[in-house]
This record gives C-alpha cells, structure tokens and sequence, in this order.
C-alpha cells in the first residue's frame, strides 16, 4: 500500500510495494514513519524523471572522479567500477543511533580487552568461558604476538562492525571487522553527494555530520604514537594502485594530510622504521596499514610477501613503531569467535549486552553442526574467515547440489564453518530500472580507538542492489545509501 | 617525498621529452630529404639514426635505410625500447602510478596522447606521417604548458623539469654532433644552408636564432647557439643551468663547497665549462670528440641524480655526528 501523490504528475512512490519484511521508510499501515515523512513527501511530490535527473548527475559526478573499486571475480586483471550510490537516503531518530553507539562502545571495549586477554594472561580461556582451540586454530592468531606490548593496550583501532536489523526493526551485530574495514570513503563521498542533490531537504532534516571522520582517525593514530611522542609522523601502508581498495587508502591520505606509501618506500634498521625521501631516509611513528598481516614483514611472516617491510615486526616489538590496527587482530574477526563477542562484554565489562549477535550455530560442537547439516535449507552458512560475501551457502536459494557440496565442507573441517538462521533483513526504498523497490540494507558504522572511543554518526548503509538478494557487498553488485542520523 | 615518487615523476618527464625530440627529428628530415638529391637520402637517413645512438638495434631488424624503415624503428617498432609510443607508453604508466601527485587535467592529457599513439599504424596510413608528428610534438608542448600552470611548483615539479632538461640537453647534444659532422664533410654551397636550416629546426630554434646577434647560417654560429645559447629554451647550456637550478631548489644551495652533493658538483662543472667555452676551439676535428664526452658526463650526471636521490643507499638518519655524515655522502 502507498500513499496517494499530491501531485498529477507520475512520482516514484506510486507503485511501491511494502511487503511484510520490516520496511524502514514504512510503517506495516502503509504510512511513512515519523522521522520519514519529510522525505516521503518530497519523494512523492517529485516526477519521476526529475529523479532520475538528478540520479544521473550523481552518478556522472561520481564516475568523473574516479570514486571506483576494483572486481576480481569478473575478469583475471580485473576491472574498475564505480561504486553504485543510491540517493534515497536511510535516516536513524536521535533515540536509536544513541542506543546504537552505546552498544558498540561497548562492544569494542570488550574486544579489545578480550585481545589485551588472549596475548597475555589468557584469563578468558582459563575461566573456560571460551574454548582454547577456538581461539589457538584461529587463521589469524598470531603466536608472535604472545606477550608483545602495545600503546595504551589497544590493539584494533578501526573496527568496522556490521549490522542488520530484522523484521521487528531489532538491531542485530552480523559481524566485527576488525583487521582493515573499508567503506569509509563511500560515506563520505556520498554524503557529498547528498549535500549537492538533495540540499534543501538535508537542511531541513537536520543530520549529524560526518565530515571528520579524517580528522578523528588521524587523532586517533597520532594517539597511540610510541613513548607517548607528541607529534609522530603517521603514514598510510597501501598495497597499492593495484589493490581493489586503493581509491579509500589514497582518499584516507589526502584527506588526513599523511604520506601514502608502499612497502618498498619503508626501510627498517636498528629496530626503527624509516621512509625512503629525496632527503634520506626519515623516521615513522605510527603506520595506518591497510594490508594483511601476513604480507607485512617477509621476515616474520610470509616470505615471498613483495608488499611489506623487512624488519617491521621486529620494530614494532621494539616498541619503536606503532601499527594500526595490531596485528593479530583478526582472531576476533573470525566468525566462530564472534559468537562469544557476549560473553566477552560479560567476563570483561560485567555489563549484559546492549546489542544482541545474530543467533550463530558453531560446526565445531557436535550438537549444532548435527542441527546445521540437518538444516540446510533454512540457514545461511558461512565459513569463518572469508568477507565480500563468498565462502557462503544461502539455504533456501541454494540448489541441492550446493548444500550438498557445502555439507560435505562442514563435515571435513567444522572448525571452518557457522551457521545462523536467516535473518529477514530490514528494506528501505532503493531506485532500480526506473522504479523503487524494497531492497535489503545493513549498516557498518566506523568505531575509532585511541585515548577514547569515538564514532562518527551513521556509517555506510550498503543496500543490495538486486531485488530480493541478501548479498550487500560491493565486489557482489551491491551498493550504498547515505546514512542520516538526525539531531533530535 | 618518496624517493620511488621522485624517480617515476622524473622519469615520466624524460619520455614525453624524449618521444617528443624523436619525433622532431623525424619531422625535420622528412622536409629536408625530400629536398635532397636520391643518392644521398640513403645516408640521411642512416644519420638519423646515429643521433638516437640506436645504430646496432636498427641493424638487427632492417638491411635498409629509408623512410619506411627508420619512421618505423623510432616510431612504433617493438623491437625499439625508445620509439615514441613506447616512450610515451611508458609515461603514461609512471604517471598512473603517481597519480596522487600530478594534477587531473596533466593525467588526462597524457592518458589521451596514450591512446592517440596506441593505433599508430593506421593513423600514419591514414593521414600522413606530419599530421602525426604534429599531434605528437602538440601533445607534448601541451603538457608541459599544462604542467607549468596546475601544478605547485614544489619539489614534485622540479623533478619533472629536472628529467624534461636533461633529456632535452641530451638529444641536442646528439643533434648537433650528428649534423655537424655531415655539414663539415660538405663543400660550400646551398647544402650547408639546408642541413643548418634543418638543424636548427629540429631544435625549433630557426627564428629565435635569426633575431641573435651574428646570425649568419655558418655551422660555427649556429652550433655555437644550439650549445652555448643561455637564454634559448631548447639550447644545451639553457638546459643544464635550469638543471642545476631544480636540483638546488630540490636540495637547498650549499652552504660550503663540501656539502655539494655529487649531482649539484657535476652539473656545475659542465654548466660552467659551457658558460666559458669559445666554439672556435671546438670546431673541426674537435666538435665530435668533445660532444661525445658531453654526452658521457650527462650519462653521469643522470647516475648521480639516482643515487642521491632515488636509489639511496643506507644513509644514516641526521642524529649521527657530522663526521659520519659527511663520509656517507661521497
């Protein structure tokens, strides 16, 4: 059911379809939501051509500077594509980005906490609130790390947590990502974008801004600076123009005002990491790194990495550089230890969660992977360390010989595999082929820590741009919404 | 900045100058061959060919000297690692590496001469091997003016202008011996005027030369103004003395002769010899041996631009004692 237009001319609204999912923009009665009515009315007062107008400028002014990503799965060199923007923007009520950023202030406290845990005394372990092999047959623990110091005992810097809401609008945690989140630059762009679209509305709105996001991260970087130094040198570590990503890590450095470099700009000697310059060689304080752990140092990880720094590692223990984020960070990444992220906000906080994980089925305990393989067609099975969406069986759209094939993987290696129900994903209104459709969103919010934790409000809203498709990220056809938190 | 950033904003530099210079050259001798007489054509066009010192490359790939032949080496021939669309492919590549660091107008423009190269067969089939050159030599110009107006004229810029000067110094260098020797073994007569017109125009240097004070088309003044010119953009000695500025303002001037470091060192010398030099000892038997030792000490010059600053070596931080530091610097 949709609201009639005011106008005589066809608008976008008028053949909306609300389904039973939870629709962010409308309520079950058909009627938008309170903090959507503004908009609605604008949408529904609004040709649909004019729409589409202002639709094609942005996408033009995206494609002009070069706001791209790179696909891997599609050729073997790969091609750039310009990250889909969809210009109906997603709005949070003051009362719920509250919540919100309660919930992952939390979150990321305990994490870190639980990192500080694991490289140390191990207290979780030995309390058993976690079982050991959980955490030592993780792909990315890094026995290296064991007893290693870091400033002000944080390990993850830049967590990027991602989170879907279900057909009650409950917020859920679908999953941290804690080792290199990307994304932040498409908030950005697309606030820009926004602001030149639809800037009348966005005044009247009201939204936080988000604008300094560079700013925060550079704090936030300068904050954890070896032996407390006042003013550090930061630098951006990029695997380079390449990389799929590299558009985010060249924006990040403008925008920061920090040198981009490649690993082979990097020398260490005598436990200190320099650049290489026209001048000499000049020391490095703090690295933003937005590669692998195991490409960083061929010394101490793997050795035919060409991407990292001989030597780095060493540095690092020295105490004489500081990397953001750790490395060994992505043992919370793992999908299998997610499923403990609330226990740990209760051993280390002792605070009950404010946030709710995503039910998760762990193929490692007889009893649930018997549950798994036996429902097959009803969850979504993911393998613990994979992101963009792959190493993943979606149940019910899955053939027979998928779920098969998937069965066969969880029982050779059920440390490698979760399951959780299929969530009934929230939609929002999304342009597609000349009409709005409902299309399932999430919400990665950005969640910085240094001295204090920080969070920029909203964060990127990926959208998954083929009807009825569950899938969001970008290297899979998604896309991405502005995100409005309002001010009151 | 980076030393990897210098080197491949430097090195960008010298391929359009280098692809541009190639095809001058090719433009030039086009023109004046068409004006000489059959028997001697063969051997203009070997001469070509001396200038880019290619000569053994050449012989592995054709038996021949013509226009076909030789256009096609310096042109587009894969076989040649500095024909001009590899040159200018090349560029390219270095600029997209370093994109942060020049302006989107200067990417833009290099990436559309990229493509107007990238099919050169059929456009010199098409249209004539002059259209192309021009567009070539355009393309080119257009960067540096391009160059010049949008980007700050930082240390990033003096690196361009460092690689485009000493590139640019090279091939006239090269021109002039080239020429030179095929002027001198001439007897007097209207086949001088046409190898000195020929000369200078490959340096687009015909008119300014004709406003300079004793202008006669003698190969001593032309060659005296193609090599000792100060003020002439496209002169030897303008060349270096603008080196030499872009790597002082890349280091700072020293404040004592013993913190010269060795690029500065060996660019003064030349640009002084130059600045002192009387073309009358150069000439006859002279010209060649000296333009080719010229030639060598550019090489060096260019050696010692990657060590400083590209290619350091493990220099220790400036915490050190001055001691130490001075002897790192040899």
């Amino acid at each position: 059911m949709t609201e009639q237009p005011s106008s005589a001319h066809p608008s976008l609204m008028d053949r909306y379809e609300v389904s039973d999912f939870f629709d962010e923009m409308f309520l079950p009665t058909g009627e938008p939501r309170e903090h959507y009515r503004l908009l609605h009315a604008r949408l529904a007062d609004m040709a649909a051509e004019a729409f589409n107008e202002r639709r094609a400028n942005a996408d033009v002014s995206f494609l002009y500077q070069g706001i791209t990503f790179t696909v891997y799965s599609q050729k073997a060199e790969g091609i750039e594509r310009i990250f889909p923007f969809d210009l109906i923007p997603r709005i949070i009520p003051a009362s719920e980005w509250a919540l919100v950023e309660r919930g992952l202030t939390q979150r990321v406290t305990a994490l870190n906490q639980f990192l500080f845990d694991i490289y140390h005394d191990q207290r979780i372990l030995k309390d058993k609130i976690i079982a050991p092999e959980l955490v030592f047959n993780a792909k990315h623990f890094r026995r290296e790390m064991m007893g290693v110091t870091v400033p002000k005992n944080i390990y993850a810097h830049v967590i990027g947590t991602d989170l879907v809401r279900d057909d009650k609008g409950n917020y859920f945690v679908l999953e941290d990502n804690l080792r290199s989140p990307s994304g932040v630059s498409y908030m950005l762009e697309n606030r820009q974008a926004m602001k030149r679209t639809f800037n009348t509305l966005f005044h009247s709105y009201g939204v936080r801004a988000i604008e300094h996001y560079p700013q925060e991260l550079l704090n936030t970087l300068r904050s954890v600076a070896p032996h407390d130094n006042p003013d550090p040198v930061v630098v951006l570590l990029t695997p380079g123009i390449y990389n799929s990503a590299y558009f985010e890590h060249a924006f990040l450095a403008r925008q920061m005002g920090i040198e981009i470099v490649e690993g082979r700009d990097l020398v260490a000697h005598d436990n200190r990491v320099y650049t290489r310059t026209t001048k000499g060689l000049q020391p490095v304080d703090v690295i933003y790194r937005r590669i692998d752990d195991d490409f960083l140092d061929p010394l101490s990880f793997d050795s035919t990495s060409m991407l990292g720094c001989a030597g780095l590692f060493n540095a690092w223990r020295a105490g004489n550089v500081t990397l953001a984020n750790a490395i060994g960070t992505g043992v919370a990444d793992d999908k299998a230890v997610y499923a403990y992220v609330p226990d740990m906000i209760r051993y280390y906080l002792g605070e009950e969660p404010i946030l709710q994980n995503v039910p998760t089925y762990l193929a490692i305990n007889d009893k649930e992977r018997d549950f798994m393989i036996n429902n097959l067609d009803s969850l979504v099975v993911k393998s613990v360390n994979e992101s963009g969406g792959y190493g993943m069986l979606v149940g019910p759209h899955a053939s027979q010989k998928e779920r098969e094939t998937f069965r066969d993987l969880i029982v050779s290696n059920p440390r490698n595999f979760i399951a959780q129900p299929i969530v009934r994903l929230s939609r929002h209104p999304t342009y597609l082929d000349g009409q709005l459709y409902g299309c399932h969103i999430d919400l990665r919010p950005y969640i910085l820590c240094g001295e204090k934790i920080t969070l920029v409000p909203g964060g990127l809203t990926r959208v998954a741009l083929r009807a009825g498709s569950l899938v969001v990220n970008s290297s899979q056809g998604g896309g991405s919404k502005d995100t409005w938190v309002l001010n009151d | 900045m980076l030393s990897r950033v210098a080197d491949t904003l430097y090195w960008m530099s010298r391929y359009i100058e280098r692809a541009e210079d190639i095809t001058r050259i090719l433009t030039v001798n086009f023109n004046s061959l068409l004006d000489s007489r059959v028997q001697d054509s063969e051997d203009s066009w070997r001469r070509i060919i001396d200038i880019t010192g290619d000569g053994p490359l050449f012989a592995e790939q054709f038996d021949e000297f013509n226009a076909k032949t030789v256009s096609g080496f310096l042109l587009w021939h894969p076989s040649n690692p500095n024909a001009v669309t590899a040159c200018i492919k090349l560029a390219r590549e270095n600029a997209r590496s370093v994109r942060e660091q020049i302006s989107s107008e200067m990417w833009e423009h290099l990436n559309r001469l990229y493509f107007l190269v990238r099919d050169i067969k059929q456009e010199i089939g098409a249209r004539g091997p002059y259209d192309f050159f021009d567009q070539i030599r355009h393309g080119s110009q257009a960067f540096q003016g391009i160059t010049n107006e949008t980007m700050t004229h930082g240390e990033a810029y003096e690196f361009i202008q460092l690689g485009k000067h000493l590139e640019r110094a090279d091939k006239t260098v090269r021109i002039i011996d080239v020429k030179y020797s095929s002027v001198n073994n001439l007897r007097e007569g209207p086949e001088v005027s046409l190898q000195l017109l020929a000369m200078l125009r490959s340096c687009s240097a015909f008119e300014a030369f004709r406003k300079s004070p004793n202008s006669q088309l003698h190969p001593a003044r032309v060659t005296e103004f193609l090599l000792l010119s100060q003020e002439f953009p496209r002169a030897v000695s303008y060349c270096l003395k603008r080196a030499l500025r872009s790597v002082n303002l890349i280091s700072g001037d020293p404040a004592s002769p013993r913190q010269l470091l060795s690029p500065q060192r060996a660019l003064g010398r030349v640009c002084s010899e130059l600045g002192y030099l009387e073309i009358n000892e150069l000439l006859n038997h002279n010209m060649h041996p000296y333009l080719d030792s010229l030639l060598y000490r550019l090489n060096g010059v260019g050696d010692e631009i990657g060590s400083t600053y590209f290619n350091t070596q493990l220099i220790l931080p400036p915490q050190t004692t001055a001691k130490q530091h001075a002897q790192q610097q040899q």
